[in-house]
């Protein structure tokens, strides 16, 4: 890389205590309170269910996983961090260096499920396909060459994109396997990562939203245009790679449901209006209410540790509390 | 805001798709109940029916059955084939329905018995009805009718394992709840390894106590700082049921259970953080502490609490550190020179347990002093089982270098059947019920033999021991539009469990009387000495509100009365009760899905509940009798709060000799200080045992799933 590394000229100390947008902080603490490691979830309960694949699901599903892994790199060297620069804010950029730190994690989660289910052979096979597959290629080179862009909204733009729409094509597939009963913690671990991509995709969305209020009205018109130009992009390559993916075990329009619902879902967070109608975003209900990271499983101590708990907050007691 | 709307779904759904809608609103933002009902509707027309071998005939399904050894032959040679007909035919006329898409799925992929390449069915619903009560019932018609008539109706409901496996020829206990104590020695160690494995292979879950052993750093043959600790341990104990689950029909589960005041409670509670090194990271096991009234009056004059070496306290008293009330021997033991200890601040250790339970829902806590106090029976307990629930007194055993038993102990098993409080109630008669439901799970102790741990078998051969539970307390409320926690909610849970532990005790009592034998040990207990039923005798039990008498007038059950007590105490003085302990309430996970029930005495812990199993993926779960008009009184568990929770397991408390399974329920907006007093206040109130801490995080505004019912408050 031959071009200049852009950083923030000048830093002040941060102070917490003076907060010019609550939203950082809400975002911040539900970040950290979100705080998880792969290791905390016991992929090897999967191995059983791995082994009930067929050879071409597991390929898929390899596949899949190293797709997920790139863009997570992506996201977690170049994108978050590229965000810093052009922050509103000085919590913001605490807020980015979380979102890159946990990008990482995820990427990392991929490898856990990996050397956990697979074998080395095995692997590399997968590694070497998404270095080789065009469009995965040309997604990243996309979405890369906007990150090395000078417009730092159109740099939040296609983060958002990336957070809220390109990731899901990958995530489909633990999904429709964890509605039908196989890869259950895996999923757990997957839907740790929606929940964290859940937050990330809205709040630089709403950063860009917040920075296009400044904007004169022919600039918020050109982004605008720009955005659903990216999209259209993406999308086309997105269906691309969808097919490559898919079609030998027939689920791509179904999967192409659920990339409408989900580019839908991106422009909200970044504050327009939906493109595709709703006769094409009916995703199979029983891969929207897999997404679902809440507590509302009923789980006991043979079903996993679930993807719902979250690192408490400490309060000391007092002698009140003590009273009896 | 709505960027999607969920469309009417598309004509020749399946039937895991029309379960999902149950989580998603309908365009008018209703909850679509019907969906779930024509889901279990094609289950059966796409999968079950399609899938269930055809028999011309009951003798022609029946011998062919016992001929491919099926089923236990044993079990039907009991019986004229008449009566076996005329059983089948009383089953099938009660016209059973699964009301849920969950309750039918449950059944038929876990229940059922199937042919033996898993692809096609065997039994129907009342089938396998019949079969658990011709097993139960050993040859008795009127018994085996009764069993019938119950089950069919849901009023009783046999627990996962006596269910799936009675009267199938290839089969798994019908127990499968086990608690195990370990001794300081590595033949106790070696051996409670080996009943894990054996136990877990049969499908069963097991807690062990690892209070006796000794911290790390004790002395080995007086050689200082030997000794790893428990930590070790747990690891073996982790990794073994590991590998059962690999190769059993169930996975193996596992808990194991230690006193606050064991020298390693730290890093015993540290091994489920979230940032702990692999090499002590417990994953799998489950965790639970033992906590007695002194480290609460510790942390209330906010001292330091110490810690003892399990080593030296045997050494000094001569019994295992885990059988002696630390309560009562505190001051005696922090001035006993000869005893190695350490300090912690009380209120420091409550705090960890807050903050562990946060991120991980475990320990699991058990009130060792409330427990002992209201125990029936001599000897001391001091542990509970992987749902917190059971509660028995047990004994050392030992073990010759061979691993032979010099002296078998008593280890405890337990047989467990839940009521389902709604059908109960409607059915009129509760004393038939929890007659025949007490007479059905005795049966299971008596036909059971854990031949690979002795000390199971000495356990259960001597105590006789069952826990009959309860279940669908939420859902009757609802139905009944009573709210949960309400004064009147409170008062029907005290009437009813005073109810049921009456009639429980009538029937172990008449069974004792039939069988010329009480339990051992019962000319010890307070029920000989006629202290247990003091508190019925000396003081009147009514309703406290006027609509909780309506419900039992209305439903023609009897309240007893002081009078009916008196006498029953006459009886069960002069011939014992049959069973060392009568009841326990766990936290019915699968039988209360088919059997239409919310579990347990809990609230509902979202109107549409989310099950996630290995067999099962995501399945939907809406709570019984909930319907769009009524869901203001099926508010969630998160909504309703721990007191509400605490007041209704007291009341039920005071009626149990066992424990209950209570979690506690907060939102992530709660701190360690919240969970802190939540404990306190269930301790007050003379709650026996904390299973789970539940927290539930919502989604962040504007990042949740769109029209997703268990996603929004």
């Amino acid at each position: 890389m031959t071009e200049k590394l852009t950083l923030v000229s000048h830093v002040d100390a941060i102070n917490w205590n003076r907060i010019q947008d609550d939203k950082d902080v809400e975002v911040w603490n539900r970040l950290t309170a979100n705080f998880w490691l792969p290791e905390k979830v016991p992929l090897s309960g999967d191995i059983q269910s791995w082994a009930t694949l067929t050879p071409e699901e597991q390929t898929l599903t390899m596949r899949v996983f190293t797709g997920l892994t790139l863009l997570d790199t992506i996201q977690g060297t170049v994108g978050a961090v590229s965000l810093i620069p052009d922050a509103l804010t000085p919590h913001e950029e605490a807020v980015y260096t979380n979102i890159a730190f946990m990008e990482s994690v995820h990427a990392k989660s991929y490898s856990s499920i990996f050397s956990t289910l697979c074998s080395t052979p095995e692997i590399d096979a997968a590694f070497r396909w998404s270095t080789e597959n065009q469009n995965l290629q040309r997604k990243a080179q996309i979405v890369l060459d906007y990150y090395h862009g000078d417009d730092p909204l159109k740099r939040k733009v296609a983060s958002t994109l990336l957070e809220s729409f390109l990731f899901y094509s990958g995530f489909y597939l633990p999904m429709y396997w964890s509605s039908r009963a196989k890869l259950t913690n895996t999923a757990d671990l997957i839907r740790l990562i929606i929940r964290d991509e859940a937050v990330h995709g809205y709040y630089i969305g709403y950063k860009y939203q917040k920075g296009l209020e400044t904007e004169s009205a022919a600039r918020q018109e050109e982004l605008k245009e720009y955005t659903f130009n990216l999209l259209y992009d993406l999308y086309e390559n997105e269906v691309q790679y969808t097919q490559d993916l898919y079609d030998g075990l027939g689920m791509t329009e179904d999967v192409k449901k659920f990339l409408h619902y989900n580019a839908n879902k991106a422009l909200m967070n970044l504050g327009y209006e939906a493109l595709f109608p709703a006769n094409v975003t009916d995703v199979s209900p029983a891969i929207l209410s897999a997404l679902s990271p809440n507590a509302d499983e009923n789980h006991d101590f043979f079903s996993g540790s679930g993807s719902s708990y979250v690192i408490g907050k400490h309060e000391e007691t007092t002698d009140d509390d003590w009273d009896f | 805001m709505e960027a999607t709307v969920i469309e009417k779904p598309r004509t020749g759904m399946d039937y895991h798709s029309l379960n999902a809608m149950l989580n998603l609103y309908d365009t008018e933002g209703h909850i679509q109940f019907d969906k779930d009902r024509e889901a279990a509707r094609e289950y059966f027309l796409q999968h079950v029916n399609q899938n269930t071998v055809f028999f011309h005939s009951l003798k022609e399904r029946l011998d062919y059955l016992v001929e491919k050894e099926y089923y236990e032959p044993q079990v039907l040679e009991q019986y004229d084939f008449s009566f076996i007909q005329e059983l089948t035919e009383r089953a099938y006329s009660k016209k059973f329905r699964f009301p849920t898409f969950l309750g039918a799925f449950k059944y038929y992929t876990s229940y059922t018995l199937k042919t033996f390449d898993g692809q096609r069915y065997l039994e129907r619903y009342e089938d396998r009805v019949v079969m658990v009560a011709l097993a139960l019932a050993a040859g008795d018609e009127a018994l085996a009718t009764s069993l019938v008539d119950e089950i069919v109706a849901g009023r009783f409901q046999p627990a996962t394992p006596t269910f799936l496996n009675a009267g199938k020829a290839q089969r798994g206990e019908f127990v499968s709840c086990f608690l195990l104590r370990i001794e300081d020695n590595m033949e106790s160690i070696g051996r409670s390894i080996n009943s894990a494995l054996q136990l877990s292979k049969r499908g069963g879950g097991v807690a062990l106590s690892l209070s006796n052993i000794r911290e790390a750093g004790a002395p080995i043959k007086q050689i200082q700082n030997q000794s790893s600790g428990i930590i070790p341990v747990m690891k073996l104990l982790e990794d073994s049921f590991t590998y059962a689950n690999q190769l059993g029909a169930r996975q193996g589960a596992g808990a194991v259970y230690l006193s606050a005041h064991h020298p390693d409670i730290m890093k015993f509670m540290d091994t489920k953080r979230e940032n702990a090194d692999e090499k002590i990271r417990i994953k799998t096991l489950s965790l639970g502490i033992v906590v007695p009234d002194i480290t609460f009056e510790l942390a209330r004059n906010n001292e330091e609490m110490y810690l003892f070496s399990p080593y030296d306290v045997e050494r000094v008293y001569g019994v295992p550190f885990g059988d002696i009330s630390i309560t009562e021997k505190y001051q005696e033991m922090v001035d006993d020179a000869r005893i190695r200890k350490t300090k912690i601040s009380a209120r420091t250790f409550f705090q960890t347990v807050a903050e562990l339970q946060f991120e991980s829902g475990y320990p699991y806590i058990v009130f060792e002093d409330t427990v002992n106090k209201a125990n029936p029976v001599a000897g001391r307990i001091n542990m509970s089982n992987l749902c917190s629930e059971i509660l028995q007194v047990n004994t050392p055993s030992v073990f010759n270098e061979d691993l032979t038993y010099a002296e078998t102990g008593k280890d405890i098993s337990c047989n467990l059947g839940s009521m389902n409080i709604a059908t109960a109630m409607d059915g009129g008669d509760l004393g038939k019920t929890v007659e025949i439901a007490v007479r059905g799970l005795t049966a299971v102790s008596t036909q059971s033999s854990i031949d690979s741990v002795p000390s199971i078998k000495y356990g259960n051969d001597r105590a006789h021991a069952i826990g009959l539970g309860q279940m669908n307390l939420h859902g009757y409320l609802g139905r009944e539009r009573i709210h949960y926690g309400s004064e009147e909610g409170v008062d029907f849970t005290n009437i009813y469990f005073y109810t049921v532990l009456f009639h429980a005790i009538a029937a172990s009592n008449t069974i004792a009387k039939e069988q010329g034998t009480a339990f051992e040990g019962f000319e010890n207990s307070k029920y000989a000495s006629g202290e247990f039923f003091d508190k019925y005798t000396d003081q009147e039990w009514l309703p406290a509100t006027d609509r909780v008498a309506a419900l039992f007038a209305e439903a023609g059950i009897a309240i007893p009365t002081q009078d009916d007590w008196r006498e029953l105490k006459a009886k069960v003085q002069e011939y014992g009760i049959f069973n060392q302990n009568l009841q326990a309430v766990p936290p019915t996970g699968s039988i209360s899905y088919i059997n239409n029930s919310t579990s347990s005495i809990h609230p509902i812990a979202s109107k549409i509940e989310i099950r996630k199993e290995g067999k099962l993926g995501r399945v939907y779960y809406p709570a019984p009798f909930m319907d769009n008009d009524n869901l203001e009184y099926f508010q969630d568990a998160y909504e309703i709060g721990p007191e509400k929770i605490i007041d209704t397991y007291a009341a039920a408390t005071q009626h149990v000799d066992q424990g209950l399974s209570l979690t506690l329920f907060f939102p992530d907006t709660a701190t360690t200080r919240d969970i802190n007093r939540a404990q306190i206040y269930a301790w007050r109130k003379g709650i026996k045992t904390i299973y789970y801490i539940r927290i539930r995080q919502l989604a962040l505004e504007g990042t949740e799933v769109d029209g997703c019912v268990s996603c929004m408050l």
